[in-house]
């Protein structure tokens, strides 16, 4: 006797995130791992995993979603959906009086504004450069010479963080190396820098407007200094998810799970 | 093939035969008849008149464009210092002032003289005048003041002003007088080319639409180029006998249309028709646009007095409006098109098109509850187009798109 499940695959620009639900929408289990090049074989491999661990075989899935920029190089999916489609999704299953999502990943920032039935009402992409994702913050921690998980809460301990002036990437961080070097606290560079991608991202939020509840996804959700920073000055309670990272990819796999289920 | 996803017309080979007599025509020998360079904005029917001959140094960026030859144009006006921030249109023409032996067809024959008005943008002033410097010859600006509300009769007297200095430039330059009866003739003649283009536009409305924007695009050149001339007349009375014709049986520009779009901004010449395949794919159809819908404006013959016409016509074009002026076209085409969504083209090259987009976009999408995409991309420099981060917002309009239905 097989039970159906039903997969949802998020294949970015750094990671890939999967998530597997049962018939009745529960979570069976997730996972993401670094996407390496084109993110194909890592997916392959963490769906693998999944199975073996909830001691599931590949023939019962009963649908699978993929998402993400690797989203057209995944074969063995049903179907493909956006990332716009999938967080809206995924967020506000977890939570439904979610109106506003924003999603910073590796290299796209993306806000939606959501209705009332969880429908994507409008959304905003940043324009094809770094500034402003989750890339700029790993280049500025490399810069800083700290651990991108250690990041934010370096930035945290700041109490008098420096202005960044530069949104762009290579600028900001020239920016920020001649304020290490003129003594300035790697906190308060830290601190500045996060301020800087907390309004870049809120610039592209006020596109679609920023109505209440805003939730947090994507891997830099877990970036506690750009979730202090987007609070701050917005002015807003941001929720952050158990696991945000896997937003999108809980999205997929509940499409999935509409799609599959008879 | 990607072409085959859309109904060839008929007429498309009296257009390339038509557009291909012109680039021709302006390379043999002319008897004596001066040539000019002059903006796709400007009066041209008062240069035919006096029996000039008008080359578009934008179509020539367009049609470089298409053929994906502009790259390597612009990067030789780069080359000459020129940033990569001006216009490519402007680019691509300087490029193949700089190095004729890179552009197609050899770039556009030198000119004798050079028209430029600002009723389209800034940009063309500083482009000419480096033209003007290179060949060493006259150029004449025509100014149009920008509309921020109404069309004011001091600025209509300043353009008709404007008008009158140009045809003496004109007049000085190459020693040709102006017949106003000849000017008569090919208003009359412009006229009509504009009113049948108007039609064909208008025929859209119907379900499905006979035509898609990289049609529109496509067969705007004679409106452009040759607009005042017997033989635009003629292809487009055969265009519009054709488009009627799709009208009658039901026949629509791409196989299932399930949407109905409307384009605003440049054309995306390089991507043509991939881009707007993507679209295809979600059977929506570009049912019209406002670029081509900028050759539109008739100049009101018999009553008033011709210059102040022409004057209105020029001063008026919609890039030369305010924005309010510019969301109110767009939210009536919406309802007169019955269109679902619009895309808005953000053209890193053109400013004045693409200034205040988010606004507009916000403005029409509360007035009409429709809803927009705003794509960010560059009419002729292929460099400034990542077709994944363009195809993914596009996948996620069409799906917004669809959740409404
Ligand atoms: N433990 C952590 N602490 C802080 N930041 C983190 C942590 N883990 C990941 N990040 C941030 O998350 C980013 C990756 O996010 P995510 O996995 O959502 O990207 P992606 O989905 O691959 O990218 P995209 O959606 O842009 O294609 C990293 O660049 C990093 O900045
Ligand atoms: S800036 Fe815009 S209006 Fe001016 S020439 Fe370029 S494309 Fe045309
Ligand atoms: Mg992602």
């Amino acid at each position: 006797m097989t039970k159906p499940c039903f997969l949802g695959v998020d294949i970015g620009s750094l990671t890939v995130k999967a998530v597997l639900l049962d018939a009745g929408q529960r979570l069976l289990t997730r996972g993401v791992v670094p996407a390496g090049y084109g993110g194909q074989e890592a997916a392959e491999a963490l769906v693998a995993r999944l199975l073996r661990e909830c001691g599931l075989t590949p023939d019962e899935i009963a649908y699978t979603v993929v998402t993400g920029y690797g989203r057209v190089r995944f074969a063995t999916a049903d179907e493909e959906v956006s990332e716009i489609s999938c967080h809206a999704r995924g967020a506000f299953h977890l939570c439904p009086a979610v109106r506003t999502v924003i999603d910073i990943g590796g290299q796209d920032s993306k806000a939606m504004r959501l209705d009332a039935q969880g429908r994507v009402v409008d959304f905003a992409m940043n324009d094809k450069c770094a500034a402003g994702t989750g890339r700029f913050l790993e280049v500025m921690a490399a810069a800083l010479d700290v651990p991108i998980e250690q990041f934010g809460a370096l930035a945290l301990q700041s109490e008098h963080p420096v202005a960044i002036s530069s949104t762009c990437t290579v600028f900001a961080e020239s920016e920020a190396i001649s304020h290490i070097a003129r003594g300035v606290a790697k906190q308060d560079v830290a601190a500045g820098l996060h301020q800087a991608i907390a309004s870049r991202v809120l610039g592209l939020a006020a596109r679609v407007g920023l109505e209440a509840e805003v939730m947090l996804t994507g891997g830099v959700a877990l970036n506690v200094g750009v979730v202090a920073a987007l609070s701050r000055q917005s002015n807003q309670r941001i929720t952050v998810p158990a696991d945000p990272q896997t937003v999108g990819a809980l999205g997929a796999a509940l499409y999935a799970w509409h799609k599959g289920r008879r | 093939m990607a072409e085959k996803r859309y109904k060839k017309l008929k007429t498309a080979a009296e257009l390339q035969r038509l557009m291909q007599w012109h680039y021709t025509r302006i390379r043999l020998p002319r008897l004596g008849r001066p040539l000019a360079w002059v903006t796709s904005g400007a009066p041209v029917e008062i240069l035919r008149a006096m029996g000039v001959i008008a080359v578009y140094p934008e179509n020539y960026g367009a049609l470089c464009g298409a053929r994906r030859e502009a790259v390597s144009l612009c990067e030789a006006a780069e080359a000459q210092g020129y940033s990569p921030d001006l216009c490519s249109y402007a680019r691509t023409s300087l490029g193949s002032v700089f190095q004729s032996e890179r552009a197609p067809m050899g770039g556009l024959p030198q000119p004798d003289l050079l028209i430029a008005c600002n009723n389209i943008c800034g940009t063309v002033i500083k482009w000419y005048e480096a033209v003007a410097a290179h060949y060493e010859v006259p150029l004449f600006i025509l100014d149009t003041p920008f509309i921020h509300g109404a069309f004011e009769p001091h600025a209509l007297a300043y353009v008709v002003a404007q008008l009158e200095a140009m045809i003496r430039f004109v007049e000085r330059t190459t020693g040709r007088r102006l017949s106003m009866k000849r000017l008569e003739r090919t208003v009359r003649l412009a006229n009509e080319t504009v009113q049948l283009w108007s039609e064909i536009r208008a025929l859209c409305k119907a379900r499905p639409s006979p035509l898609n924007a990289p049609d529109l695009f496509v067969n705007m050149a004679p409106i452009v180029v040759l607009r005042g001339t017997e033989g635009a007349v003629r292809f487009y009375r055969h265009l519009k006998a054709e488009v009627e014709m799709r009208v009658k049986n039901g026949i629509g520009a791409i196989p299932k249309e399930k949407y109905r779009l409307l384009w605003d901004n440049i054309a995306i010449w390089h991507h043509l028709y991939r881009f707007y395949n993507y679209f295809v794919d979600y059977d929506a159809c570009f049912v019209v646009d406002t670029y081509t819908g900028g050759w539109s404006q008739e100049i009101p013959e018999g009553q008033s007095e011709l210059m102040e016409g022409i004057a209105t016509a020029y001063a008026t074009v919609f890039l030369n409006q305010s924005l309010e002026y510019r969301s109110h076209l767009m939210e009536r085409l919406i309802r007169e098109y019955d269109v679902d969504g619009f895309v808005m083209h953000c053209n890193r090259s053109c400013k004045p098109y693409s200034l205040g987009q988010y606004a507009i976009r916000r403005r029409i999408t509360e007035g009409t509850g429709v809803p927009g995409l705003i794509i960010e991309s560059d009419m002729c420099d292929a460099r400034a187009f990542a077709a994944e981060a363009v195809k993914t917002r596009i996948q996620a309009f069409m799906e917004t798109l669809a959740e409404r239905k």
